[in-house]
């Protein structure tokens, strides 16, 4: 073996700024690449969910008496298939993103507008405020999502603005909590002293100085919760307590499929794919963002 | 200790009244009227007013409530408005089997996902098996319960035939066994029974457990990061143990105290996961009964049904509470 190996010109090489510059865009690509897939997923849904009547092919509820419960291309018009009224499964699906984007953003928008100023006004005011404020969210956080959003859409009936409302409620705790946490660490910052002692008062301080400070992070923490929204209401609908039909939700869809998984397993499994990558896309857009505010993350 | 206990049992209490009221409430808003449900649209305004009074109904509301919440206190939730049969035999019947359902999806999200959380946690640097074990963390978190469940039907149910598409097997009569002492007089019949039970067991632990290990991979991999940095861990490094020695010996066991907040949040994610899980596959539970008993307005079930998940969630978090102090004795100081 011989101990003296030929000199290779890189190992001349000094590390330099090339390099260093070269592994900070490797950082940058692998912290930013899930962003990006998540939101090109995500813009995708949102195009296809806001263009439904230009893209869908068929009506959705038009129904075809000879071509009931037909496979992915077996009749040429339907490319996914068919359902048991002969519907075009397509159409409903791409119909269906229309309700599970509208719960999903009006049900998180619900529990940010409620929440976070009710967060914000337990972490500056205190007391027995803070006290009241906490307990109420604690009761509701008692129950998972789903289960306090299954009373409520129980008690109410099932509908859309109905579903909104459940799951907004039952998210609202959850940015309460998130608000307070934050406000408890920024009320303490220099600049609300500032402020304060500027002759800010509880009402500007919060606003002004304390809102826009937990934006940030609140927007990364809603992008997750849109995620559990559109979960929550295919599973609402699945259960047969969200929307009725014949209106077209994905998880009203897989219920109806369900019963016919025997002969026709694509009537379940598109629609049940259609759940997971639109809760995918916020996942993933939520998750990457938050990795790279998380400071225990950072340079990793 | 016994006063961080007690501090804590008083949190306890006031949560569980609001949780209760809130049920009660929810229940009593409900569309439709039970009489009219239990008798047909047909029933005369005298026959419906002989239900209400036999069901309590005609009494003010405000009684109603303290009634509801001394008789929830005594595990008695009244009769079911549409078997007759009272509610706590329903619930004593049916917990079994959500309780096997819980513990075995434990038993899988445990398995599967406590090991990828370390792996991942401590493979971070490495791409290659890093963004893997992190993609199927995410899949899994993103993949409805129900829709996993159906696809396992599909395959394995429906295709090869090898688990029952329905039911929960015969877990009454396993547990009537263990109570009359049979299973050893007859022990055939007990591992035949039990067998059974876990065929029909399999696929629904294995869609509800797989849900879960998302999040237990999630949990367990951000609690070996904190882990990981803490500083008797570059000890042990600059001592020049093996970094086996070090995952094994330092990291793991204190991975498991923050670990065990996750029992809290599993159970939680569990339960609610049992609700749909149950319905999937057709299998006999308190999950299913809560499903059914909202869609018939059966209200003293589905009541009893939510006040005893509700029950469970607090209890379970009160008794995780009160292990961390134990485990942690830093906690009762604070």
């Amino acid at each position: 073996m011989a101990l003296v190996r030929r000199a290779d010109p890189r190992d001349l090489a000094v590390p330099g700024v090339a390099d260093e510059s070269r592994a900070a865009s490797r950082g940058r690509l692998r912290r930013w690449l899930p962003v990006g897939i998540g939101l090109f997923m995500a813009v995708i849904m949102i195009v296809v969910a806001t263009a439904a009547p230009l893209i869908a092919p068929l009506s959705p509820s038009a129904q075809f008496a000879d071509s009931v419960l037909k496979g992915p291309g077996a009749i040429e018009r339907h490319l996914l298939g068919t359902d048991e009224f002969g519907r075009d499964i397509l159409s409903r699906i791409i119909w269906g993103a229309r309700v599970s984007l509208e719960v999903g953003l009006a049900s998180v928008l619900f529990a940010f507008v409620f929440g976070v100023p009710l967060g914000i006004v337990a972490g500056v005011c205190g007391g027995r405020i803070e006290m009241l404020i906490m307990r109420c969210a604690d009761m509701l956080m008692a129950f998972p999502t789903l289960l306090l959003a299954l009373i409520i859409v129980a008690a109410l009936g099932g509908s859309l603005i109905n579903e909104i409302l459940a799951i907004g409620v039952a998210l609202t705790p959850n940015f309460l909590r998130l608000a307070r946490s934050l406000t408890l660490t920024i009320r303490e910052q220099d600049y609300i002293v500032a402020a304060r002692a500027l002759g800010s008062g509880q009402l500007r301080v919060m606003a002004r100085h304390v809102f826009p400070n937990t934006l940030y992070a609140l927007v990364v923490v809603a992008t997750l919760y849109i995620a559990t929204a559109i979960r929550t209401e295919a599973s609402l609908s699945f259960l047969g307590l969200g929307i009725p039909p014949p209106t077209p939700s994905w998880g009203n869809i897989l219920s109806e499929g369900r019963q016919y998984i025997k002969c026709c397993p694509w009537i379940t499994t598109f629609s049940g794919l259609a759940i997971m990558v639109a809760v995918l896309a916020f996942n993933l857009v939520g998750d990457a963002l938050r990795d790279l505010l998380d400071p225990r993350l950072k340079g990793e | 200790m016994f006063q961080y206990i007690t501090r804590r049992l008083l949190v306890a209490i006031p949560m569980l009244l609001g949780a209760m009221s809130i049920v009660f409430f929810a229940m009593r808003v409900l569309p439709g009227d039970p009489c009219v449900a239990m008798m047909g649209d047909q029933a005369t305004g005298g026959a419906l007013a002989d239900c209400s009074k036999n069901l309590g109904l005609d009494r003010p509301l405000a009684v109603q409530y303290v009634d509801y919440l001394w008789r929830s206190v005594r595990f008695d939730f009244g009769n079911s408005f549409r078997q007759g049969y009272p509610v706590s035999d329903y619930i004593t019947r049916m917990f079994p089997h959500t309780f096997i359902l819980v513990m075995a999806s434990a038993v899988v999200a445990a398995l599967v996902g406590i090991p990828i959380g370390i792996v991942s946690a401590l493979k971070r640097r490495n791409p290659l098996i890093d963004y893997p074990l992190r993609i199927i963390a995410l899949l899994g978190l993103s993949m409805p319960v129900f829709w996993l469940g159906i696809l396992l039907l599909i395959v394995f149910s429906l295709r090869l035939d090898l688990f029952p598409l329905i039911g929960g097997g015969d877990l009454d009569g396993v547990l009537s066994m263990i109570r009359s002492g049979e299973m050893f007089t007859e022990p055939r019949d007990f591992v035949a029974g039990v067998g059974d039970v876990l065929h029909h067991l399999a696929l629904p632990a294995l869609a509800l457990g797989f849900t879960l290990a998302a999040t237990v991979s999630r949990l367990s991999r951000s609690a070996m990061l904190e882990v990981i940095s803490q500083d008797y861990i570059r000890t042990a490094r600059a001592k020049g143990q093996r970094e086996r020695h070090v995952v094994y010996k330092h990291a793991l066991r204190n991975m498991m105290v923050p670990l065990l907040t996750i029992i809290g949040i599993f159970v939680a994610i569990a339960l609610t996961g049992t609700v749909l899980t149950e319905t999937v596959f057709t299998r006999p539970g308190l999950g299913k009964m809560l499903v059914d008993a909202i869609g018939a307005r059966d209200y003293p079930l589905a009541q009893g049904a939510i006040t005893i998940f509700t029950m469970i969630i607090i209890v379970v978090n009160l008794a995780v509470d009160m292990l961390y102090a134990v485990v942690d004795p830093r906690i009762t100081y604070r």
